[in-house]
């Protein structure tokens, strides 16, 4: 008799192993199963040219909720989070625009293109950040059902009331526009610069398949008030050894709480027997039974491949069909010989150890919208660039470097098919080579090796529906109690005994670990086993 | 980066101890000797030179000028007359405090104002249709303060400007080999004094002329430790240390009026409407919730405290920046408000304080309890309530008699 | 120096609606127009010689039922029928959808291209009906005042009262609207239908007048909106609700004054927060203690007032006020009747395709036109043979979209470069249209704005989106009451917004009288 597990876990993502600690931590028998050959989902580090350490996918951490770092001690396993100091928009024919940590130098910068905004630069972000902590209070519990009368739930609410409460009814507006108006739009109200809203605006349209001028962008801004490191409000930072260190030190802690992490082990399907999980089946035909079931693989695999619709009702597969799963982004990343100059005005490297977002303005990056929402990739992109071994010399050999290019937008439903995304995966690294070259003349001298990371591969080789990098878009309406739908928003399923965890529940993805706590919190609240 | 001013290629030299800090994105020297004392002891019996220049400066131009600053400042502005300097602040219409600084009437329809915190875009919202030009200059023109008793002597030496005639707060015109500036006599020590600006490109010029001028006065350079000192003294308040802007206030609390600063001086409240005036004539009516004061604290007491350690009593060296808890006179759980900033007042040799206290114990006289903390214990001494002006000679409002 | 209690400023409909209320409740009233006619949007104009449209805007569906009662316009000789009007959807490749006001008809019609479609349509028509009473109640009401500063426990009960009072819906329906609200047209309707053309035509008059294509999130809102509101179909358009409302006016006793521009709106000497009356352009000065201004917000305070009369957060917010103008009209006298696919119809509407909605959305972004417009297109003389000489027609064009923010400005060139456009979209529906062509008027979004006072060409008065909707057109405003003592807001510019309906004139008249 095989031995029975009280979770099984599928999928072994940052949530997945986060859940699986949780879980462990309070006693439990926990399994992982990772069909690749390493921990770590989108989170991962992978060598994939000699010498050169690649964060593949998810490249930057930022939003990791910091309670479960010290819950779970991940700082003694290996957790290291670099910060990133600067954000630099190169610009032809100028030596471009960098914000940095120092206010001042900052708005220097910014009074080179408009004096007004340099002096509100400093205020938005602290509205801004004031706002953030209403966020906070989102992301940190599960979502309230809104259409629930049950005292709990109200309480629930109560306590975002409150925080809206003391915002005080000009905070309260600005809310309201926040939820819902465009990021450009939004920052209209505050910035007359077109070339520092670029690269602001674009932090409202990451990962979806929206663009700047896209009503209900807005709110995502915050995102980039919210990052928590080292106790502060700080945003943006690198792992050390890549974002496989993340997955890494979620792994190790797991572990040490005794879960069972296996790899290269595929599911084909949850066990369900008279509506309820027992186990699951591996694509080799093998069982292995379980307690519970908990899926870290987002809403579509885990409804569709995971249950199969004929165990599902009729209404339940409309809406999970229903839930928008469009990947809008790819990612490519290049070995390179030496460090790639993008200003040649400015001296040092200094401005290139944080991000170097190629966004001249907000056009641009509206047009690059225009061209994805029928069907084509950006010939001129948005390109979120960040260099990590400037700060972290492990990941290349000495004097050489590694670049990680985010790239939107790549729409995985490109008009030739999705399935053509393999043929037109150099076309689209060529491009933004191109685009890269613009701003580094001898870019292509520089080249060692180029990895392409096209919406099909997310797919194929991340278990990510159609490429969507949030495990379903983080629009308003598959936010909150509906995602990923109504009614099924606290990671259960409709199913008894399946549980999910990953970053298509609440509150949705980015390097959080918010799926993985919440979902093991309420598993264990509900004392499913 | 903070970057040098235009002075910093002396200032440099003079700075030995390479004390510098990062003044809204300026290099200031915040000491130019490991000991500094003297820095301070110059503003009251010489001269102390000091670099000003990251403050932050506009030029409001335009026939609609004076009648747009009246709008916006607590003080009727139109009232200036040519060459005429104001201290005042400005207010939100909620009446809370944006910012303080000097202006000044430097022609018909030209006024140059100084802030702490950078004001062009609040400014420049409430321009619309009228005829105003705000220019910043902050990065284009530069400053000195010279403040102390010789400070007159020195400046008469250098430069042809009347300034025997010059009264407090007024401005002239002067020109130093073939460079243009001007004077005002204004500053931020409470002292005889005056503050001289000019384009960027005078700096150098200027400077030298001042030190050449300075040398049979004993001037020196002073940094800003030496200048908190002073201020404190002088019960001048601060934005960002004594008070926070209402534009970068996240919550009310942290908000201040004008009375509650102490600078209901200031505010010229029956005259055509301006910013925050309805707020402001109702706190006046309706009484303030807080009041800024100063506070001597008592030295025997402290003394005592040190006793008990088998020590000497002792402050810490210049002024310090720290929120410290004021209590009520019986009850030293009740916390009746905050010290803000305080020094050792070599002029008046008390150890005094700035506090935001509730307005109910700003009378002076009102005795409270201060906290201390000697050996790494929390205690508390008693403090008398005073007005927050310890320091003030004759000599900085006085003229020589002709 | 004349006084009245009470002044209105703008005769639009709106501006007659608050008159004529505040009128037959004992109040003396002057109403000032700065034009020469009354109707402002609504007005029907001679635009070449014997040829007159019905008015700026096409669609009194959504005029509201209790104000024509309460006003007794159908005594004073305003015909409505309780559908809503028939519309033809148009497709380039010569068929037509005719959309029958009554719901059975139109799915019969749609069935004929898509059988699919024609019952999606009913059930479309299902939810419709089920949602209408919760957004009707949202045009027959002031808009809900909220109290942040007394959110508590209790009122957080109160809210979710209301949240039941949504559940009356019944789970499903409630959990639908909450899940398709913030859902972009295309998203919403491609869900539904799979005729291209008429999710095209559908989805329409949710993107007329907004910064918006249909791929834009919450464009659906609009839909919907405008879906529930639309009842009525007034018999000669919107100048014979002019009509009505004027006469309805003068015999409540309104004081109409046209060529009466307002240039100021005085304060009271003793009291800068309180209104003491308007200068009109000449000098003349008419006290008052209640002013309700029919114009723009953005008129209202940042015009009519001196910079600093009012708060600076109150003219702030105001100023970012959203009203981007995206709307052009032409107006083509034909000496023919019109047939727009084969059919002769009153009104109809173009898309095709969300693709090619949408691209015509996109130049407006970068401040560029297109040259492939959406047309929504009103054949008045088809009801009101009067507006043309016999057997011609007027055909009058709302033209989407066309920025008001033109980087290469609105010059007669480009102007004549539009007309040009419509008459080659018409073309397609309409072939030799060309040559039956008499005369045509062109007006930018900037003609609009210079003849109808309407800020930055906007046909609504400020951009129905989420956050300007209810509390419309800013918070301290949304009760047609403003910071402003005496001052009160009754133009499309408030609460339900814009378009022909009356609604704000007629809850500002019941503010006032409050």
């Amino acid at each position: 008799m095989a031995k029975k597990y009280d979770a099984i876990i599928i999928g072994g993502g940052h949530n997945g192993l986060i859940c699986a600690a949780y879980l462990a931590k309070a006693g439990k028998d926990v399994l992982v199963l990772e069909k690749r050959h390493i921990v770590g989902g989108a989170a991962v580090t992978e060598e994939i040219y000699p010498g050169f350490k690649f964060s593949v996918c998810s490249y930057v951490v930022s939003l990791f909720r910091p309670h479960i770092v010290r819950e779970l001690n991940l700082a003694q396993h290996g957790y290291d989070i670099i910060p990133m100091d600067s954000s630099f928009q190169p610009l032809h024919n100028d030596v471009g625009l960098c914000r940095w940590g120092d206010g001042a130098r900052s708005r220097r910068e910014i009074a080179r293109f408009s004096k007004h905004d340099s002096e509100v630069y400093g205020e938005f972000g602290k509205v801004m950040t004031h706002m953030a902590r209403l966020a906070k209070e989102v992301i940190d519990h599960p979502a309230p059902d809104v259409a629930s009368i049950n005292p709990k739930e109200l309480a629930s609410l109560l306590r975002m009331g409150k925080v809206f409460k003391n915002l005080g009814p000009e905070m309260l507006q600005m809310n309201t526009k926040l939820l819902t108006m465009s990021s450009a739009d939004f920052l209209d109200l505050w910035f007359e610069s077109e070339v520092l809203k670029g690269p602001m605006a674009v932090s409202g349209v990451i990962g979806t398949f929206l663009g700047v001028r896209s009503p209900g962008t807005a709110y995502v801004l915050l995102h980039h008030y919210m990052g928590e490191l080292d106790g502060a409000f700080r945003s943006w930072g690198f792992s050390k050894g890549g974002t496989g260190g993340v997955s890494d030190a979620c792994a190790s802690a797991a572990r040490s709480y005794g879960v069972e992490i296996r790899t290269e082990v595929a599911v084909s399907h949850v066990k369900i027997v008279n509506g309820k999980a027992k186990g699951v089946v591996l694509a080799n035909g093998d069982e292995i039974e379980s307690k519970i079931v908990i899926s870290n693989l987002d809403p579509n695999r885990t409804y569709l491949k995971m249950i199969g619709e004929n165990n599902l009702d009729a209404d339940i597969t409309t809406e999970i069909k229903r839930f928008k799963m469009r990947g809008s982004s790819g990612k490519v990343n290049f070995a390179l010989s030496g460090l790639p100059q993008f200003c040649k005005g400015r001296e040092g490297d200094e401005y290139m150890r944080g991000d170097i977002a190629i966004v001249p303005n907000v056009d641009y990056l509206e047009k690059a919208y225009d061209q994805a929402k029928y069907g084509e990739f950006s010939e001129r992109p948005f390109i979120n660039i960040v260099i990590p071994s400037l700060t972290d010399p492990t990941l290349a050999p000495p004097g050489k470097h590694v670049m990680s290019c985010f790239v939107q937008y790549a729409p995985f439903d490109i008009k030739e098919g999705p399935e053509h995304w393999p043929q037109l995966s150099e076309k689209f690294g060529d491009a933004v080579q191109a685009t890269i070259k613009e701003y580094v003349p001898d870019f292509d001298s520089l080249v060692l090796h180029r990895q392409v990371v096209t919406p099909w591969d997310m797919q194929e080789t991340f278990g990510l529906t159609e490429g969507n990098i949030f495990q379903g878009e983080l629009t308003l309406e598959q936010l909150l109690f509906q995602r990923p739908i109504a009614g099924y928003a606290k990671y259960k399923t409709p199913i008894d005994g399946l549980w999910m965890c990953g970053s298509g529940t609440h509150p949705g993805g980015g390097i959080m670990g918010s799926g993985g706590e919440l979902s093991a919190k309420t598993i264990l609240n509900d004392k499913a086993i | 980066m903070p970057i040098g001013t235009p002075f910093h290629e002396r200032t440099e030299e003079h700075c030995k101890n390479k004390d510098w800090k990062d003044w809204a994105g300026f290099f200031t020297a915040n000491s130019y000797n490991v000991v500094n004392d003297f820095e301070y002891f110059a503003f009251r019996h010489s001269a102390g030179l000091i670099d000003i220049t990251p403050l932050f400066k506009y030029k409001i131009t335009g026939a609609d000028s004076g009648s747009f600053l009246s709008r916006l400042m607590t003080k009727d502005i139109s009232k200036l007359r040519l060459n005429q300097a104001t201290y005042c602040c400005w207010c939100d219409n909620r009446g809370m405090v944006v910012d303080d600084g000097t202006v000044m009437r430097l022609e018909e329809n030209e006024y140059f104002v100084t802030a702490a915190d950078p004001s062009y875009s609040w400014f420049n919202r409430f321009v619309k249709t009228s005829d105003v030009t705000i220019e910043d200059v902050t990065e284009t023109m530069c400053g000195l303060a010279i403040q102390g008793p010789t400070s007159r002597d020195i400046l008469k030496k250098m430069c042809d400007a009347d300034l025997d005639n010059l009264k407090f707060f007024w401005t002239t015109k002067a020109k130093v080999d073939g460079a243009d500036f001007f004077i005002s006599r204004t500053g931020y020590t409470g002292d005889l004094g005056y503050e001289v600006w000019t384009e960027n490109e005078n700096a150098i010029k200027l400077f030298d002329a001042i030190w050449a001028a300075g040398k049979g006065y004993n001037i020196r350079m002073a940094g800003i430790a030496a200048l908190d000192v002073a201020r404190i003294e002088a019960g001048l308040v601060m934005n960002g240390v004594d008070y926070h802007s209402s534009l970068h206030a996240l919550t009310p609390a942290q908000m201040s009026t004008p009375y509650e600063l102490g600078l209901g001086w200031t505010v010229n409240l029956e005259r055509d409407s301006f910013m925050g005036q309805k707020a402001l004539k109702k706190e006046k009516k309706e009484g303030s919730k807080w009041a800024t004061v100063g506070l001597d604290i008592n030295w025997p007491e402290l003394e005592e405290i040190f006793n008990e350690h088998n020590l000497a009593p002792h402050t810490a060296a210049g002024a310090w920046r720290d929120s410290i808890p004021v209590y009520h006179r019986d009850d030293v759980t009740r916390q009746i408000g905050y010290a803000t900033s305080g020094t050792w007042s070599p002029a008046v040799k008390k150890n005094i304080a700035m506090a935001t206290i509730e307005a109910a114990y700003a009378k002076p006289g009102t005795k409270v309890n201060f906290e201390v903390t000697v050996e790494h214990q929390r205690r508390t001494v008693s403090a008398i309530v005073e007005k927050p002006q310890f320091f003030n000679p004759e000599r900085k409002r006085s003229n020589p008699k002709k | 120096m004349s006084k009245v209690d009470v002044i209105v400023i703008g005769g639009g409909h709106n501006g007659l609606t608050t008159a004529t209320m505040l009128a037959k409740k004992g109040k003396s009233v002057v109403l000032l127009e700065k034009r020469n006619i009354l109707g402002g949007i609504a007005a029907g104009e001679e635009f070449h010689p014997g040829y007159s449209t019905s008015g700026l805007l096409h669609d009194t569906s959504a005029v509201r039922s209790n104000v024509i009662k309460e006003l007794g316009l159908e005594g004073h000789g305003l015909v409505v029928k309780n559908t809503r009007p028939t519309v033809s959807i148009l497709a380039d490749d010569g068929r037509s959808i005719e959309l029958n006001g009554d719901t059975a008809t139109a799915a019969q019609n749609i069935a004929k291209i898509s059988e699919k479609d024609g019952k999606a349509y009913t059930d479309y028509r299902a939810f419709l009906d089920k949602i209408s009473k919760v957004i009707n109640d949202l045009f027959d009401n002031p808009p809900p005042g909220i109290d942040v500063e007394n959110l508590t426990m209790s009122s957080l009960v109160m809210l979710a009262k209301k949240g039941l009072a949504l559940k009356g819906l019944g789970k499903k329906t409630m959990l639908e609207l909450l899940k398709v609200t913030p859902m972009c047209l295309n998203d919403f309707l491609s869900e539904k239908f799979e005729t291209e053309f008429l999710k095209a035509g559908i989805a329409g008059p949710a993107i007329y007048g907004t910064y918006a294509g249909p791929w834009s999130a919450y464009s659906t809102v609009n839909l919907l909106i405008w879906e529930c509101a639309a009842r009525n179909t007034i018999i000669g358009g919107p100048q014979a609700l002019v009509e009505a409302l004027e006469k309805a006016a003068k015999q409540a006793g309104v004081t109409i004054r046209t060529e009466a521009e307002v240039e100021k709106i005085l304060l009271d000497d003793n009291d800068d927060e309180k209104v003491k009356g308007v200068r009109l352009k000449g000098g003349e000065v008419i006290e008052a203690t209640t002013i309700a201004a029919s114009c723009t917000p953005k008129i209202t305070f940042l015009e009519l007032f001196d910079p600093f009369e009012i708060d600076y957060d109150l003219d702030y917010w105001i100023d970012k006020v959203r009203s981007r103008g995206t709307t052009a009209k032409v107006n083509i006298a034909l000496n023919k009747q019109l047939e727009l696919n084969g059919a002769a119809v009153e009104f109809a509407r173009t898309g095709n395709t969300f693709d090619e909605m949408e691209k015509s959305f996109d130049p407006v972004k970068y401040r560029e036109i297109t040259t492939a417009p959406i047309l929504d297109i009103h054949v008045p003389s088809m009801s009101n043979a009067g507006l043309a000489p016999s057997g011609h027609s007027v055909v009058s064009v709302l033209v989407h979209h066309a920025p008001y923010n033109f980087e290469a400005g609105w010059s007669e060139e480009e102007k004549s470069k539009l007309k040009d456009s419509v008459l080659k979209q018409l073309e397609k529906y309409s072939p030799g249209i060309y040559d039956a062509v008499e005369g045509v008027e062109v007006l930018s979004p900037l003609d609009l704005e210079s003849r109808y006072s309407l800020t930055e060409g906007h046909i609504y008065h400020g951009e129905h989106f989420v956050d300007q909707l209810v509390t419309r057109p800013i918070p301290s405003c949304a009760q047609y009451d403003t910071p402003i003592k005496g001052l009160y807001l009754c133009g499309s510019g408030s609460h339900p917004g814009g378009g022909i309906t009356c609604a704000p004139g007629s809850f500002a008249a019941k503010a006032i009288l409050k």
